[in-house]
């Protein structure tokens, strides 16, 4: 089922200024959604005002039918939470059936156990579960009362790492076919999951759009460098490098876009090495070229303490001017 | 069972038995005065020889010093009562009806406060503008001296009070009134900091899959937080159980049907009756009332301590 939601909503948290989230978008049938923000940009606040669990204005509509007046338990959304939010008095088996007394069509909480790879848990206390066990159950307590659309904040937090690609590959088959709206701060889930990326922050969107879009061509400095781009500034950059770059104060380009080589004599644009970390399947090495630090990816350790620094020109965005939250 | 585990437990037990030992010997000389003077002086000790420091040394004295305060004349009174007459006091049906009831009334108030009080403390937990107001009304009851809310009862619910048909002058009505006021605060509060303790998160679950508030509350808020308002209850039955002051104001003598004889009946509640046999009686009758009382006291508190020994958590 579609969604549609344009809604407003303050939050008034005790010593803290009043927060204000406002968002517009909508959700196509079987689409996946990612909000993706740092942390205390209002994309929970926004996730459960959708859910109804805020008090907001404006509207959310599902399939065109507006909900957004009605109480959580009418809107008919399947939500799972970062901490799990599991009933710890009632069985793993009784968690995954708690909505189905209130729904018509449903589905098998055992089967949905069963697909998750949790049945024989099923009479186990949710205490006695580890994370990424929890989050299965909560994942078939949101599946069984069959959602109009899934919310789901932050579902692998709260998890390690080798639990959460696991689950995280579980999670994109779940969500293949379901409408779902999907919070997290981590990039990387982000690009896993999304048929469309919205980058919040301060309790606006930034910016929307395809992964692809996100990733490669953000709109602001704040949307490159939460995506993970490095983000250039023209004028502080040496001539020889600044010619070779597209128009525009600001540019943002990937870190596996660029490339270094070992520096010699005859180079124009040579960089300092500050640091090299190794990542996974890449080295993060990040060098400085006039006091403009950016990072690289590539795929051995930089010989030497000087570069020789490759930027495709063609691989480079041009950025707004400015985005007012930096 | 380790090591360390049978060493802790042979040194409680020898510091038992040198305690048990040094009690009995300063009895029988007709000096327990001299046994809190050793007891202080060898939690002193102990705190030495497990080189706690000075801090700990001063900490063990002085917490002795309370406990002695404390615990020494519950021991000294339950060793100087002679055992024919508690024994014939258990036995006489006077001290029946008067346990009966004493078990009874203060169930019926606790029973009362937690009908009523559940549903408010879950409000308070919740939180509603002037719900601080109220909690102070809830309160209130807490530092009103207890023969002044036994005559406020009387004044508001009595004869030209709020409500004219109700008899609560020496009836179990009154007197379970009274019991209810001066111990529905504990009721509240236990409830409420279950209530307030559970994670939020937890009741929107119920809520987003399908729970109207009710439902939720029923199906999850309650059953998670059955042990603080349980507790909060037997809290309640228990400073029920001991209330003199409202009780002796409202219902100094309690006309109440008593199942045993199948017929009405009349007593006191305990504390009352306890004060009676002191005033009318002797000392040693008294003395020989009390005991019986404690040990329902004792019970009730063992069930607390039961109760509170593991609070619910949630996942």
């Amino acid at each position: 089922m579609s969604l549609a939601v344009d809604l407003r909503a303050r939050f008034d948290a005790d010593g803290a200024d009043p927060f204000t989230v406002a968002a517009e978008f909508a959700v196509a049938d079987g689409e996946t959604l990612v909000i993706l923000g740092p942390s205390g940009s209002g994309k929970s606040l926004l996730l459960e005002s959708v859910a109804g669990l805020r008090d907001h204005d404006g509207r959310v509509a599902v399939d065109g039918r507006a909900v957004g007046d009605a109480p959580p338990e009418e809107r008919g959304f399947g939500f799972v939470f970062q901490d799990y939010a599991l009933f710890p008095h009632l069985s793993v088996r009784e968690n995954a059936a708690y909505g189905t007394r209130y729904h018509e069509e449903t589905r098998n909480p055992e089967g949905l156990l069963a697909n998750l790879g949790v049945a024989d848990l099923a009479d186990r206390s949710p205490r006695t579960l580890s994370g990424g066990e929890k989050q299965r159950v909560a994942l078939a307590r949101a599946l069984a009362i069959r959602p109009r659309a899934f919310l789901l904040d932050e579902p692998l937090s709260a998890l390690d790492a080798p639990t959460r690609a696991a689950l995280r590959t579980d999670l994109a088959d779940v969500l293949a076919d379901e409408t779902a709206v999907y919070v997290t701060h981590d990039r990387t889930t982000a690009r896993a999951l999304a048929d469309r990326i919205a980058v919040m922050a301060d309790g606006r969107f930034r910016q929307v759009g395809t992964p692809e879009a996100v990733f490669e061509r953000p709109a602001t400095p704040f949307v490159a460098r939460f995506t993970g781009s490095n983000c250039l500034v023209r004028d502080a950059l040496p001539s020889v490098v600044r010619e070779a770059l597209p128009g525009g104060p600001r540019v943002a380009v990937r870190p596996e876009h660029l490339s270094i080589t070992p520096a010699e004599e005859s180079d124009a644009a040579t960089a300092e090495v500050v640091r090299t970390v190794r990542e996974d399947a890449v080295y993060r090495v990040t060098v400085a070229i006039d006091g403009e630090r950016l990072d690289v990816f590539t795929d051995s350790p930089p010989e030497g303490a000087r570069v020789a620094l490759s930027i495709p020109p063609e691989r480079c965005h041009v950025l707004a001017a400015s985005d007012g939250s930096t | 069972m380790t090591t360390t585990g049978r060493h802790r437990i042979a040194l409680v037990l020898a510091v038992l038995t040198v305690q048990g030992v040094a009690f009995a010997l300063a009895v029988a000389a007709g000096r327990p005065t001299a046994y809190a003077l050793f007891m202080v002086a060898s939690a002193a000790a102990l705190a030495v020889g497990a080189d706690a420091g000075l801090p700990g040394i001063a900490a063990a004295a002085l917490g002795s010093a309370l406990l002695v305060a404390l615990a020494l004349p519950l021991v000294l009174f339950v060793t100087r009562q002679d055992p024919g007459l508690v024994v014939e006091k258990a036995l006489d049906p006077a001290v029946h009806r008067m346990l009966y009831l004493t078990v009874y009334a203060p169930l019926l108030a606790a029973l009362f406060a937690l009908l009523t009080g559940v549903p408010l403390a879950y409000l308070l937990a919740k939180g509603f503008p002037g719900s601080a107001v109220v909690q102070s009304v809830v309160d209130l009851p807490l530092v009103v001296p207890h023969s002044v809310a036994g005559i406020v009862i009387l004044f508001g619910f009595g004869e030209g009070g709020a409500f004219p048909s109700l008899s609560i002058l020496g009836t179990t009505v009154g007197a379970v009134l009274a019991l209810s006021f001066v111990s529905a605060p504990y009721a509240v509060d236990s409830a409420r900091e279950a209530f307030e303790s559970l994670d939020p998160r937890i009741e929107w679950a119920a809520r987003v899959h399908g729970s109207t508030p009710l439902g939720a509350f029923l199906r999850v808020s309650l059953p998670l937080s059955a042990r603080g308002v349980l507790s909060g209850g037997v809290l309640a039955w228990a400073r029920a159980v001991s209330e003199f002051g409202a009780v002796a104001v409202v219902a100094y003598s309690i006309r109440f049907f008593y199942p045993p004889a199948g017929e009405v009946v009349r007593s006191s509640h305990a504390p009352v009756f306890v004060y009676q046999s002191y005033l009318t009686g002797s000392l040693d009758e008294s003395g020989a009332v009390s005991v019986l009382l404690l040990a329902v006291s004792v019970g009730i508190f063992l069930v607390i301590r039961s109760l509170a020994a593991d609070g619910g958590r949630v996942v």
